[in-house]
């Protein structure tokens, strides 16, 4: 029995297939709320899993002019990455698979494993789009990266541990930290927009400018594996903030209702604005992000 | 390394921001843009050749075909000429019917711009929401008309459809709905931080610069230039009907849009005053089937600017040479001139500023070599066909 249960987290719950799925899922909820947000039908319910299947299905092409050892590689790892980081959620409101002291600080950094590999697939293409692309999603990374982390920190400090269970037991027992800590919880919510590439964070991808970004000349089969762990980063990324921000995840049915709530701010604030050169993203980021942030942080550990 | 490399960022002629196929280089330092260079001409059809081997009728439909978002100032351009020509003048209610439909067409080209302008500045909501009141507008042509691009209401010596009351109620119902939308875009417009970081102070362009650049119609208008060929020049029932100009004087794209905007509120009022004015008259004369033989220059104010037509006849019933110049070739400068020392992000934003018709500018260049003789690298008609017909056969 005790070795079933690891190969079980790891293939079906919470890793895996239930991340798949679950992360397909919030891909057509977003979707289809943007669409109705701009007065569009939007996609049916089975259409992010369409997509995937098609792409997964196509011809994998390698262009000329890159390594393509890296070229496969990339995509396996970034997705890799995302599924592992679920280990250590409590995804679905229950307990996390693996936990240890400072998995928080693990999570956080297998989160930006598939932003690098979508970096570095950029800069592995010999296409121009792909390599302004690369270098706009290395910039934003150096941009949202520290006030979302420090973000993440705030209820892991007033809990006095950086362990993600624990956080998420003490924001179950208190009140709930988003009206505590207001700042970081919308620092913590761009930042996942800016992590995820979502509008108007998008200058990475912005087809008007540069076709796809650092994916232009990806197709096929590490294409649907790049959307696939965006998607499940998207479940993560929502998971976390709801256990940390949201009074804590403590059943399937919080961990629905809050996540998808999350989901709705996010597809408004999608919708909502133009999207950002890269230079106005980054001082975004630094000069107001990162500074709300700091401020935040240094009165918690005042208090 | 003793070349410096540069890095261009080529865009077209098949590229997302696009919606017609034209390419454009930008050598980049980073981000920002060291130089511009467009190259046009990948959607030639040979319109101006096709019209004269049609009768003066015929050639009205194929001008017509030009642009499919004004179609109709196109064909008001031809026919005010042709009839110049022939000497007879369209009836006061035709000529009044004419400027109602292309203040309409103007309603749903710039509705169609600042869509698709948003779009390039990654603001899709915006984008759908004007294409969806633009709607509207495209009901009221097809409802005049039958159709929703090409209404082809002009005639030589006149206008095919005539406004009832009925019509005409309809028509002021939508042009209210538009005009309180249209209030609200400009708002948003003018007020959104983020949308305003895309357009505020980008692609500045002097007043004296666009005179210099041969700027045309709201491209010109947001720089301050007073150019307005239905002021300037009126034709059709624009001296009945005038128009007031509206000018911006920053230049900027966030000006430009909103000269466009502030049009449509003197379009919408346009609209209303030709409805409650309408002449009685017939709605044609006749014109004779051989246009006597001359020449004319006829121009009108298409909704990107000031559209320019050359006709020529040699007395017979087809046209001896017709010349185009639209709106969006003496704009291509400006695009280019005010495109280096800006981001790579604002390109499409400033290609789309002067709302660019490809298709319908592309013209055929003859090109003579310095002694101005035609040597062999010269193509001739005769070439041209015959190269056209070995490579599609």
């Amino acid at each position: 029995m005790n070795n079933i249960l690891p190969i079980v987290a790891l293939i079906i719950f919470p890793g895996g297939l239930f991340l798949l799925t679950s992360g397909l899922a919030y891909e057509w909820v977003d979707r289809k709320l943007i669409a109705r947000f701009q007065n569009r039908f939007g996609p049916r319910w089975f259409q992010p899993l369409a997509d995937t299947v098609k792409l997964l299905a196509k011809e994998e092409i390698i262009p000329q002019g890159v390594n393509a050892f890296l070229f496969i590689l990339l995509p396996v790892m970034g997705l890799a990455a995302a599924l592992t980081a679920a280990l250590y959620v409590p995804m679905a409101g229950l307990a996390p698979s693996f936990s240890f002291r400072g998995d928080l600080v693990v999570t956080l950094y297998l989160l930006s494993v598939l932003t690098l590999c979508l970096g570095l697939a950029g800069a592995n293409s010999a296409d121009r789009f792909s390599l302004i692309g690369a270098t706009r999603t290395l910039t934003q990374v150096f941009s949202y990266e520290a006030p979302f982390m420090l973000a993440m920190l705030g209820p892991a400090i007033v809990t006095g541990s950086w362990q993600i269970n624990e956080v998420n037991a003490y924001a179950q027992s208190n009140l709930w930290l988003i009206i505590a800590q207001p700042i970081g919880f919308l620092v913590a919510l761009v930042g996942l927009m800016g992590k995820l590439e979502l509008p108007p964070f998008d200058a990475p991808e912005a087809e008007t400018e540069i076709v796809s970004g650092a994916l232009t000349e990806y197709s096929g089969r590490g294409y649907a594996l790049f959307r696939l762990g965006k998607n499940v980063e998207l479940v993560i990324g929502l998971t976390l903030v709801a256990a940390f921000y949201l009074g804590g995840l403590a059943s399937p049915l919080d961990f629905l209702w809050k996540t998808l709530a999350l989901l709705l701010v996010l597809a408004l604030l999608q919708t909502l604005f133009a999207r950002l050169r890269i230079d106005q993203t980054v001082g975004l980021w630094w000069r107001i992000g990162a500074l709300l942030a700091l401020v935040q942080l240094l009165v918690l550990i005042v208090l | 390394m003793d070349k410096q490399e540069k890095f261009i960022v080529p865009i077209g002629p098949q590229h997302p921001a696009l919606k017609e196929p034209g390419h454009f280089e930008f050598t980049v330092d980073g981000e920002v843009v060291t130089s511009a260079t467009a190259r046009l001409g990948y959607v030639h059809r040979g319109i101006e050749k096709a019209v004269e081997n049609r009768n003066w009728t015929q050639a009205m439909y194929m001008l017509e075909r030009i642009c499919g978002i004004c179609s109709h100032v196109h064909a008001t351009a031809y026919c005010l000429g042709v009839e110049k020509l022939a000497g007879v003048e369209a009836p006061p209610r035709a000529q009044a019917i004419r400027v109602l439909i292309a203040e309409l067409e103007r309603i749903h080209s710039h509705m169609l711009w600042w869509g698709v302008a948003a779009h390039e500045g990654g603001f899709d909501i915006l984008f759908m929401y004007t294409w969806r009141d633009r709607e509207t507008v495209m009901e009221l042509l097809e409802m005049i008309s039958g159709n929703r691009v090409h209404y082809s209401a002009n005639l030589i010596g006149g206008v095919k459809f005539d406004i009832d009351q009925k019509q005409a109620d309809a028509i002021r119902k939508g042009i209210d709905y538009l005009e309180e939308r249209t209030r609200h875009y400009l708002e948003i417009i003018t007020t959104d931080e983020t949308f305003l970081g895309r357009t505020r102070n980008i692609g500045v362009m002097t007043s004296d610069q666009a005179k210099s650049l041969g700027a045309v119609g709201p491209t010109a208008r947001a720089s301050d230039v007073h150019r307005d060929v239905r002021i300037d020049h009126p034709y059709a029932g624009y001296d009945r009907f005038p128009v007031q100009i509206v000018t911006e004087k920053e230049g900027d794209l966030e000006a430009r849009f909103i000269v466009r905007l502030k049009e449509l509120f003197e379009s919408y009022r346009l609209i209303r005053e030709v409805l409650d004015n309408l002449p009685d008259s017939e709605l044609t004369v006749k014109v004779p089937r051989k246009i006597p033989a001359g020449q004319v220059i006829s121009r009108v104010e298409a909704p990107r600017g000031e559209l320019f037509y050359y006709i020529e006849s040699n007395g017979s019933d087809q046209p001896e040479r017709i010349k185009v110049r639209t709106p969006t070739l003496p704009n291509w400068g400006t695009v280019l001139s005010t495109a280096v020392g800006l981001k790579l992000a604002d390109m499409p934003m400033l290609l789309v500023g002067i709302d660019p018709c490809f298709s319908c500018n592309d013209r055929l260049v003859y090109v003579k070599d310095q002694n101005q003789s035609l040597t062999e690298k010269t193509w001739s008609w005769d070439d041209l066909r015959n190269h056209g017909i070995e490579r599609y056969k």
